[in-house]
């Protein structure tokens, strides 16, 4: 029995790891993808940086957690309604596994690529700015919980039950700036307002932002240990929407 | 065991259960372990609503579906690894090339690896698609889709197929390959549940057919004997020189004849004593100075069964109207399982 258990284990990691490669090949590694998700925090870093008062390694910082969290959760909502429409998503549905692996799988392969972006970004902040790492395995545990949050985070809107993408970008798009806007990005933490800031403390990007400063300043208004906490707690938390959607667009027929 | 698939009191409700969309209402059936099952219906019927909960992608608002002696409610998994599913539209990713669909596939199914790439090299050999395995999916053909679709149903060897209109749309030979596929596979032991529109389809696969309407079991039993039940839609079909539509009304109104059909450049005369109308024929083609290029007489085909199950008139046209027959009258000896 435990032999079988095992197995199973087995099975379903191997067959999430066989949902990663195929979505990172067909999904992800595609040069509209590729290009968005290097050039999208780019622009955006710029866009709210330019002619501010803020130095390169603060920018560096700001940029790490931008890549992070748009990467991350970019794809994630339109993929599963995009394989909906073309009937491919009843193959995953229909294989020898559990709804669990599937999601995990989905999630993972949004977060791979947010690393493998923030990476570039890295690179660039280090290269370009002269950026250097006060906490470096901050950084890495920081980056690899915020992708695997905020991937999932997309995933809830990819889990509504719809077979057109165009259904979740409106929520989907409203709710990442949102977030965007009330997370310290733009505005740090310690400049807001007590209410602004309480709202604050609802985001997961907060917490990612808060954990990009003590990696690459040394500096944030949060422990360390709570960001991270936070993190893996909402990745863990995320998980739950997209399961309960699941199980009623299977009642729904999507 | 001996059932492949029982399915007991087979329910489903879109929307709210007492206000909702009753698309399958309390169905009856069981599949037996090798045959090939037909699922035939009109668009709407409750088709692919019923194959998408016995491949667990829809669950059942109400009743019970067992496969091989499993709940799919409870204990799907072991299910699963035996099913095999080839959807309505080809669902293979177009971004991949035809190797890397079956390797997806092959691993998805967890097939030993060392087996994976014989057995796609073997399906994509049987498919013709061998000289086509690195090309992407995106350009392959229709028909080249359908075959890679089904050739990833299989590579993990499921004893339980489901097919939904495998054919519709291909040319002549992708059809009759698959249809030859379908064949063999069934041979090799795999229980093939088909879910077709297409008559003559069932009718040359089939081992039994279950028709469905409006979302119950009109009947289930196998394509010649659902036919022998409807002996009163027997047929004389003939040709006549010249040909053309002013034949309607007068054959029409020959004696016995219950409907008229122009099927190209034949008149199929519906009637329950060919024998009787054959003469009546021969007389208005010699009265009218025409010539008889064919004639024969045409016992009741699957589709002529279909349409009277589902509530359609037999053929399009109907001339010279003779009183309605009550439908399904005499049936009940012959009705399946269903409600």
């Amino acid at each position: 029995m435990r032999g079988g258990w095992l197995q199973r284990l087995q099975d379903e990691l191997a067959q999430a790891w066989v949902v990663i490669v195929k979505d990172m090949k067909v999904h992800y590694l595609q040069p509209g993808m590729i290009m968005f998700g290097f050039l999208m925090p780019f622009f955006m870093f710029f866009s709210f940086s330019v002619r501010r008062e803020m130095g390169a390694v603060q920018g560096v910082a700001r940029l790490l957690a931008l890549t992070t969290f748009f990467t991350a959760s970019a794809a994630g909502p339109f993929i599963i309604p995009l394989e909906r429409r073309v009937g491919t998503y009843d193959r995953l549905l229909a294989a020898p596994m559990s709804l669990l692996t599937l999601l995990l799988g989905k999630t993972a392969v949004g977060a791979l690529f947010a690393i493998g972006v923030s990476a570039f970004s890295l690179i660039v902040g280090v290269v370009a700015f002269g950026a250097t790492l006060a906490q470096p395995w901050l950084l890495v545990a920081g980056v690899i919980l915020g992708s695997f949050s905020f991937s999932a985070l997309g995933l809830i809107f990819g889990s509504i039950p719809t077979r057109n993408p165009g259904d979740v970008q409106m929520p989907s798009t409203l709710l990442r700036w949102g977030l965007l806007f009330i997370s310290g990005v733009f505005i740090p933490l310690a400049e807001m307002a007590p209410a602004a800031r309480t709202v604050a403390y609802l985001s997961p990007l907060t917490y990612a932002q808060d954990l990009m400063n003590h990696a690459v300043l040394g500096m944030g208004l949060l422990s360390p240990w709570l960001d991270l906490l936070v993190l893996l707690a909402s990745g863990i938390l995320f998980m739950v929407p997209p399961i309960w959607m699941h199980r009623r667009g299977r009642r729904l027929g999507y | 065991m001996n059932h492949a698939i029982e399915v007991n009191s087979l329910t489903k409700v879109y929307g709210p259960p007492d206000s909702g969309v009753l698309a399958v209402d309390h169905i009856n059936f069981e599949v037996r372990q090798g045959e090939v099952f037909g699922f035939l219906g009109p668009n709407g019927a409750g088709k692919t609503t019923t194959q998408r909960m016995l491949t667990t992608l829809l669950e059942p608002t109400e009743g019970r579906i067992v496969i091989y002696g499993h709940d799919l409610a409870r204990d799907a998994y072991p299910v699963k690894r035996q099913m095999g599913l080839v959807p309505e539209e080809s669902n293979v990713y177009t971004e991949l090339t035809a190797w890397d669909n079956l390797m997806f596939t092959a691993q998805l199914y967890r097939v030993p690896r060392a087996e994976r790439a014989e057995r796609a090299r073997q399906l994509l050999e049987t498919f013709g698609l061998w000289e086509k395995r690195n090309v992407k999916a995106e350009d392959f053909s229709k028909g080249m889709r359908r075959r890679l679709s089904i050739a990833m149903a299989i590579i993990h060897r499921p004893t339980l197929l489901f097919l939904d209109e495998p054919t519709p749309g291909l040319d002549v030979q992708s059809a009759r390959a698959i249809r030859d596929l379908i064949r063999q596979l069934n041979a090799e032991g795999t229980t093939i549940f088909l879910t077709t529109h297409q008559i003559e389809e069932a009718n040359q696969l089939c081992d039994r057919v279950a028709i469905i309407n409006h979302g119950r079991i009109a009947a289930i039993d196998t394509p010649e004997r659902l036919k022998a039940a409807f002996r009163r839609v027997q047929s004389v079909e003939v040709a006549l020189e010249p040909d053309g539509q002013t034949h309607g009304e007068p054959l029409a109104a020959l004696p016995g004849v219950m409907t008229t059909v122009k099927m190209g450049d034949k008149w199929r005369l519906y009637t329950e004593d060919p024998s009787a109308l054959l003469p009546q024929v021969m007389d208005y083609a010699r009265v009218n100075s025409l010539k008889v290029i064919s004639l024969s007489t045409l016992g009741p085909s699957l589709e002529d069964v279909f349409l009277e199950l589902t509530g359609q008139q037999v053929g399009t046209v109907r001339h010279g109207m003779q009183e309605e027959k009550p439908r399904r009258r005499g049936m009940k000896g012959q009705m399946g399982g269903g409600r």
